[in-house]
């Protein structure tokens, strides 16, 4: 694959992960923020193995694979559990309204894009415009994250951010080395089962959303 | 020899960890616990002996230990060790009263070595991978340990901790991808050791300022948020105070130190970039919101321990005014402060958690006459309290000068000038607070009993190197902090 054609298809991924994130940030219901990250995922995996494909870096086809299994498959595999096990209403609560969540969005996707059209050279080091995607991306995830109360809603926003930071991570120089994006991995699946615990926990012993306690105050 | 130390130090309370998965005894569980961590003590010492005397030592490019870490590194150990001496006997006591359930110590001793383990390996990394690797790690162990009580108000903090600071050092992944991106472009290509802080460093000066610039931003809030630098502290005053009280020592300890390190390798990085003045004016921002943040906090507090977690993103704030202020002694005064908040903290946070478990009650309002109760107790209560507040002869005074004379040096008089006042309203919050716990008269319900003789052995041990480090300074930490600080100047 050439170089030109790399950057176009990653153009093109940066585009659809934009996208995704844009439908989770809009839902009104779990499954379908859910479903859209999952959907991140598969076009993150995909973005990894057209990497791999124009450098030759065997590393970035392992990691197209993992980001799939783990990021795609088993992260909401693991979200949709603990919504049916712990039976909650599945409709989303904003705390502000949907179409002000949407232009704080718009105003953060600009901002990324002119943030890193500023810097120098150095944009060659990364393909195409996964920068300001993976900025982008990290941002809106922070912003699912403060403008949802469920905790559940948080941990996708988590989840979409992360996506964000590993487009970047892939799309720099040959990606990060293949031991570290492993360790990363696993420190996502591993806080994600602990999250995952301590919402059922709270079901269980208190029957409220995790996310909703609100006694530590001052 | 001294590259194998470095494998052994975080691979030693791994180990001890699993074992202890397999052991039912509380007894024995008790023994690993002290004796794990006394070896931990053992080979950060040998390490930091080893380090002095024939400078850096690096493990496969992976780890590393140099002054720097040097420092973090034998604070992680003494605090392991007498945070797991005085556990002996707060342990005795949460069975008694039913907190701790037999079934479940195990989990909790393995947990506090995984912990332990996670913030060596952070220390130690010299790959900015597996420092950001580690740092999770720490996170997803300490945050078990939060809510390991299992009570509401336990889950709660460990929610917003896991949760706040997972979302915050994924910004600190950002920034690490962001500079290892401009570290390959610079070397023209992907070499061995790329993401080494190491080589990064050698090369700081090719680097390309912008994309350093907006890393280093990325990291300062991401590692920030770990460290508990306001504006992004919310999660620490519930986590700190949340957590079983050993745990508490730790993570206000060591912990958050943990993380200052990865923001001052950053830190040095981007001295080298962009130029000093750049992070240097960031962090001078963090530690001055922090600082002021955390003042009206502290004078309105009635949870002790929240008081004192709170009065941690008081003086994480003054570390990171002393690396703003920079210059020799800014930046000598910010890594004395490391190590004399995380002894003084540390003993506090024992104090405290005997103080709760004898009324019963977080809330200082109904704290009376404890030194009375406890008077080897109360007698360090109120040596802790003059330390934290920054008064003479104790380590912290030292330190806070030291910041205050750099501040003055660099002609930042505003900063120095808010600085100042908060450190006198903090003062009178602080002994105001705490005179009223230990003086006065105790309720009828509060427990008299004798004083434990574990958890005074480890608070001792905390306080004897809090006042040594308050009337002298032996030859050997000022030379390794002297080293210190020329790494973080260049």
């Amino acid at each position: 694959m050439s170089p030109e054609m790399a950057t176009r298809l990653i153009d093109d991924l940066g585009a659809l992960l934009l996208v995704t994130m844009l439908i989770i940030l809009a839902s009104g219901q779990l499954f379908r923020a859910i479903y859209a990250v999952a959907a991140q995922a598969v076009f993150l995996g995909i973005a990894g193995a057209v990497l791999a494909a124009a450098t030759g870096n065997v590393d970035l086809w392992v990691i197209a694979g993992i980001t799939i299994v783990i990021k795609a498959v088993a992260l909401p595999w693991l979200l949709i559990w603990v919504v049916k096990r712990i039976q909650m209403c599945r409709e989303i609560e904003p705390v502000i309204p949907i179409s002000v969540t949407l232009a704080f969005a718009a105003a953060i996707v600009m901002l990324s894009f002119h943030l890193s059209a500023s810097l120098g050279p150095v944009r060659q080091a990364v393909t195409g415009n996964a920068l300001p995607v993976g900025i982008a991306l990290t941002l809106l995830g922070v912003l699912v994250m403060a403008s949802r109360k469920k905790a559940l809603t948080q941990m996708v926003g988590l989840f979409a951010s992360e996506n964000g930071i590993f487009f970047v991570a892939m799309a720099v120089s040959q990606g990060m080395p293949l031991i570290i994006e492993i360790g990363v991995i696993l420190d996502v699946v591993l806080g994600a089962l602990v999250m995952g615990i301590m919402v059922l926990r709270v079901r269980s012993t208190v029957d409220t959303d995790i996310a909703d306690l609100e006694t530590l105050k001052g | 020899m001294t590259s194998s130390l470095l494998w052994i130090a975080p691979l030693v309370p791994t180990a001890i960890g699993l074992c202890m998965l397999l052991v039912r005894n509380p007894r024995l569980l008790g023994v690993l616990d002290v004796g794990g961590s006394t070896v931990v003590l053992g080979l950060a010492l040998a390490i930091a002996s080893q380090v002095d005397a024939a400078g850096p030592v690096s493990a496969a490019g992976i780890l590393r230990a140099d002054e720097l870490s040097v420092v973090f590194l034998v604070l992680v150990g003494l605090l392991a060790v007498a945070t797991s001496v005085a556990t002996v006997g707060w342990m005795r006591q949460e069975l008694a009263q039913g907190e701790m359930r037999a079934d479940r110590l195990r989990y909790y001793y393995a947990l506090v070595h995984g912990f332990i383990a996670t913030m060596l390996v952070t220390v130690l990394a010299d790959n900015l991978g597996v420092l950001w690797i580690a740092m999770e790690g720490t996170t997803i162990t300490s945050a078990v340990l939060v809510g390991f009580h299992g009570h509401k108000h336990g889950l709660e903090a460990a929610w917003k901790y896991i949760i706040v600071t997972t979302i915050g050092i994924s910004f600190g992944l950002f920034g690490t991808v962001l500079v290892y991106g401009a570290a390959t472009h610079a070397q023209g290509g992907v070499q061995a050791g790329a993401m080494n802080w190491s080589t990064i460093v050698a090369l700081s000066h090719s680097l390309d300022p912008g994309i350093v610039r907006i890393g280093f931003i990325f990291v300062m809030v991401g590692y920030g948020t770990k460290a508990g630098l306001a504006p992004v502290h919310m999660w620490l005053p519930d986590a700190h105070s949340q957590a079983p009280t050993p745990v508490s020592a730790l993570l206000s300890g060591a912990l958050i130190k943990c993380a200052l390190l990865g923001i001052l390798r950053f830190h040095t990085i981007a001295r080298g970039a962009c130029g000093p003045a750049f992070s240097e004016g960031l962090l001078l921002l963090f530690g001055l919101i922090s600082v002021v943040v955390a003042t009206p906090f502290i004078l309105v507090q009635h949870d002790l321990k929240r008081l004192l977690g709170y009065h941690s993103v008081e003086h994480v704030g003054i570390i990171a005014l002393g690396l703003g202020f920079g210059g020799r002694i800014g930046v000598f005064g910010a890594l004395l402060h490391v190590i004399n908040h995380g002894v003084t903290k540390a003993l506090t946070f024992l104090i405290a958690g005997d103080a709760i478990n004898r009324y019963g009650t977080r809330d200082m309002r109904k704290m009376r006459g404890y030194l009375g109760l406890a008077p080897w107790g109360g007698t360090l209560l109120l040596m802790g309290a003059f330390s934290l507040a920054g008064a003479p002869p104790f380590s912290i005074f030292i330190s806070e000068l030291m910041v205050l004379r750099a501040g003055i040096g660099a002609g930042h008089y505003v900063a120095v000038a808010i600085f100042l006042v908060m450190m006198i309203v903090i003062f009178a919050g602080l002994i105001h607070h705490v005179g009223q716990v230990a003086f006065g008269v105790a309720d009828q319900t509060a427990d008299r009993g004798r004083e434990a003789r574990w958890p005074l052995l480890g608070m001792l041990l905390l306080a004897v190197v809090m006042v040594l480090l308050g009337v002298c300074m032996p030859a050997g930490i000022d030379r390794v902090l002297t080293r210190a600080t020329e790494i973080v100047l260049g």
